[in-house]
């Protein structure tokens, strides 16, 4: 049980009391009703029994390995790129923190396709290598590729919970080591690194349990060499075609990553405990001091660009040939696809209908998520922590699964064919994202400026929104800035519960790579890519200069 | 785009106002017209464009697209006959076994016989409850730029030449390919002797027809094992690629349509049943380049005529039958 020390007065409060159970109310609808439906239509159909068969029990280790170890390295990754570019003062930091933060934005298996362009069996690098050594420097297909794409397409998601966890610690305490004659990496060592061990912790989790549900990346990196995960499985009971009444067994699979998730939960809870607590600071941490700024710079550089910009170019290339195998030359490049898509109804109306529902969740998950946090973590409340293992059980979910639970529910809301739909479907999937980024800050804060707030004759809700929610708040943005972003070019979701005549962004690229017109896809995700990226360049710059 | 409502809901505006008015998006606005819905695997650009065509045919009746992949389709039917009716009138997608399956269950309604003769009765249901509307062949492609010559047979295609240079779609997870792999299976020169020989040949196997077609085109895996029309459209568009009918014969697949019997508009997708499968339907359909499924529409360019190809005809329940069989022969050859 994490020991945070509850503001003195709270248990008493009707007021909080309140919220707390509005706050249930909201996971119940949100969440457990459209979970449960889905888990009950696997449960009833009573064909758990059929998913005894070793594809899924290797399945099942696939999902967990490869999503624990992604997490392990997706952190790692976002640890040291976020130590080099936002805790020193490198030149071009600004560029390179959009750069690093692009995977975001590319729908998981374009990026995908992109790197199978290059690390395929007879892919550019490949290729080279075999002319140059007579075989391949390292194929893509297989656990490992899926592993490390995994990890390179969710990194992003630990980058922005720890940017967001390094701002809140106080510079003085890092000047204090120095003073005290500690260098550089000391201070980073005993002092820093402490402190951002809970950021790191709810970053593990969340992207670890995100890359449980991925679909694209393992079908199409760990396909070809049969490496199935949970995921890909219930995909293909769905469009085998020979299984009869395929959804009631991709239930049965969602169930089976709800409990690996739930037993997860447990795990976590029996071992994480609250560590430091910190008096909050209008202070800005103190950026390290460099003895070789153009050494780091270097690496940094080159680090940041071949993981991001090797699939960037080879997106921007496809996007600018008329058609794939169409030799690179300049007067073969051509602004035909940009054009294509953007005089195609189907862009202009996904992008609408996406932007709509993206700012829609990322604001409904914003306030929810900031309540749910903050009252998770500064009250006593009972059942606090089980809401948030809640939020988190959605974001194992493929979307597809998580879809169907609202599909079989829509008509009895009347929201069959509708936009809200997709939108509740949404805030269902990605509350969790702005949970586990408030919580991290919120744990290490202590209970003495609440106190402090009591004292001086705050009431206590007052004293609990006017200090935890505030404290909690910076956090809470760049959490909603995680959901708009996923949100915006989200695929699995919102293919299943379109209404007819309608798509969002995701479905549309995808349905553009499906149907050959490769150019059109690879040029309608440069053009999302980077309107999400000068958008979130933007919002970072905010979320810095607090 | 004809069929939707043009909505101009300003981003600047609220989230809120914006959620309002996306919310009103479809069939608020009734028009004299009637609607109805259709569920197809088509490519959105391809039906958009055969849409735009029927409403010049029949100017009264709007058509509402849901477009997904066979297996979302297959979701979204399930969820919907679990919750109650089908959400779409007409089915356009997947293959004779799917449409077999919706037969068993009841759900489809006799269709008339309009125009019916046209298509050739292996091509439709005795009991005339689905018919074809284009032959989709899967078919050798190869990229002109790596190879002069396209292989000329499924034979060729265990040359060791070929090593590491092939790819093919998934059947573990595609219906198309799983209906492909079992009537290989079931050809006496073929066969599991054939997928143990191509399965010395390294081949990749995609997750579906789509990146197939991506990986051939930019020579990334020169050979593809693949739906013809994808390829002619990349030849089209500027991509070197060929595709070849191989001599052995070409499994195919005759993409159905049915109308469901729940449907409340039975003689507006009727009417639309009628258009797909006439002489103008169907000379879309080639101009689109798909192999039509009458004889009197031609056939695309670069493209032999339907008399021409040598198709795999191999008994339904058989392949039914099989295909378990199948799927476990290619994976321990093929894929292992």
């Amino acid at each position: 049980m994490p020991s945070t020390r509850p503001s003195e007065a709270e248990r008493s409060l009707p007021a909080l009391g309140l919220i707390n159970t509005g706050l249930w109310l909201f996971c119940l609808a949100v969440v457990l009703v459209p979970l449960g439906t889905v888990a009950l239509y696997g449960v009833a159909s009573g064909r758990l029994g059929e998913l005894a068969q070793p594809a899924v029990g290797t399945a099942a280790w696939n999902s967990l390995s490869s999503a624990t170890l992604s997490g392990v390295l997706a952190v790692l990754l976002a640890l040291a790129l976020v130590l080099a570019i936002e805790h020193t003062q490198l030149p071009g930091r600004t560029a390179l923190r959009i750069l690093a933060l692009s995977p975001l934005l590319i729908p998981p298996f374009i990026g995908a396709i992109s790197w199978i362009g290059l690390f395929g069996p007879s892919g550019m690098v490949n290729s080279v290598a075999e002319e140059l050594f007579g075989g391949p420097v390292w194929t893509i297909y297989g656990g490992d590729g899926v592993v490390l794409l995994l990890a390179l397409h969710s990194y992003p998601i630990a980058y922005l919970l720890l940017t967001a966890a390094l701002a809140r610690i106080p510079a003085e305490l890092e000047e204090a080591a120095r003073a005290s004659g500690a260098g550089s990496r000391r201070a980073l060592v005993h002092i820093t690194l402490p402190l951002l061990r809970p950021a790191l912790v709810s970053s593990f989790i969340l992207v670890t349990v995100s890359n449980l549900a991925d679909f694209g990346i393992p079908a199409l990196v760990g396909g070809p060499q049969r490496y199935e995960t949970l995921a890909t499985i219930a995909y293909r009971f769905v469009r085998s075609g020979t299984v009869e009444n395929p959804v009631e067994l991709a239930a049965c699979v969602g169930v089976v990553l709800l409990i690996i998730v739930a037993l997860g939960m447990l795990l976590i809870r029996r071992f994480s405990r609250a560590s430091y607590s910190l008096e909050p600071s209008s202070s800005r941490p103190a950026p390290l001091t460099l003895k070789r700024p153009w050494a780091l710079g270097g690496i940094t550089w080159a680090a940041v660009l071949g993981i991001t910009a090797l699939p960037l170019s080879a997106l921007l290339i496809q996007a600018l040939l008329p058609a794939p195998g169409v030799e690179l030359s300049w007067e073969n490049l051509s602004l035909d696809n940009f054009r294509s898509v953007l005089e195609s109804p189907w862009a202009s109306e996904g992008a609408q209908l996406s932007v709509t529902l993206a700012l829609g969740a990322a604001l409904i998950t914003g306030v929810a998520g900031l309540a749910i946090g903050t009252v998770m973590t500064r009250t006593s409340l009972p059942g606090r922590g089980l809401l948030r293992s809640v939020s988190l059980l959605p974001l194992a979910v493929p979307g597809l699964i998580g879809a169907v639970g609202w599909l079989l529910l829509a008509p009895h809301l009347g929201l069959y064919n509708s936009p809200w739909l997709i939108l509740w479907a949404y805030v269902m999937s990605f509350l969790a994202l702005v949970v586990q980024a408030i919580e991290a800050p919120l744990r290490s804060t202590s209970a003495a400026l609440e106190e402090a707030a009591r004292v001086s004759g705050a009431s206590a809700l007052r004293a609990f929104s006017d200090v935890s929610v505030r404290l909690a708040l910076p956090a809470a943005a760049a959490g909603a800035l995680l959901v708009l972003l996923t949100a915006v070019r989200e695929l699995t979701i919102s293919a299943l519960l379109l209404a007819p005549n309608a798509q969002t962004l995701g479905v549309a690229i995808f349905n553009l790579q499906q149907a050959g017109s490769y150019g059109s896809a690879a040029a309608l995700s440069v053009l999302v890519t980077v309107a999400g990226l000068l958008g979130m360049g933007l919002v970072t710059r905010r979320l810095h200069t607090r | 785009m004809t069929q939707t409502v043009r909505r101009r809901a300003a981003l600047g505006t609220t989230v809120l106002a914006g959620l309002l008015l996306s919310a009103c998006g479809t069939g608020d606005d009734r028009s004299e017209a009637t609607t109805i819905t259709l569920y197809t695997s088509e490519p959105q650009e391809k039906i958009d464009e055969l849409l735009a065509d029927f409403a010049e045919v029949e100017p009264d009746i709007e058509v509402e697209v849901f477009r997904a992949g066979t297996g979302d389709l297959t979701a979204r039917l399930e969820t919907d006959l679990n919750a109650g009716d089908p959400g779409a009138d007409v089915f356009l997608a997947a293959d004779a076994p799917t449409f077999e399956g919706f037969k068993e269950d009841g759900l489809l309604m006799e269709l008339e016989p309009e125009e019916l003769d046209a298509v050739p009765e292996q091509w439709q249901d005795p009991e005339g409850q689905y018919v074809g509307t284009r032959i989709i062949p899967t078919v050798i492609a190869h990229n002109t730029a790596e190879y002069d010559a396209a292989p000329a047979s499924w034979q060729d295609l265990t040359d060791p030449e070929y090593d590491g240079e092939i790819t093919l779609p998934d059947p573990a997870v595609s219906g198309a390919a799983a209906f492909n792999a079992a009537v290989w299976y079931l050809q006496d020169d073929l066969g599991e002797d054939w997928f143990d020989e191509l399965g010395a040949n390294a081949p990749v196997i995609a997750e579906s027809n789509g990146p197939v077609g991506q990986a051939v085109a930019d020579g990334s895996q020169p050979v593809g094992i693949v739906v013809d029309f994808m390829m002619r459209d990349l030849r089209d568009a500027g991509s070197p690629v060929e595709v070849s009918y191989p001599e052995e014969g070409v499994p195919y697949i005759y993409q159905p349509i049915g109308i469901f019997q729940a449907t409340e508009e039975a003689e507006a997708a009727q009417a639309f049943v009628d258009y797909v499968i006439s002489q103008r339907g169907q000379e879309y359909a080639v101009e689109q380049n798909y192999l039509p499924v009458r004889d009197d529409a031609g056939s695309p360019e670069g493209a032999p005529a339907l008399d021409e190809i040598t198709f795999m005809e191999e008994d339904l329940s058989e392949i039914t039958e099989v295909q378990g069989e199948a799927l476990d022969a290619f994976d321990s050859t093929i894929g292992g």
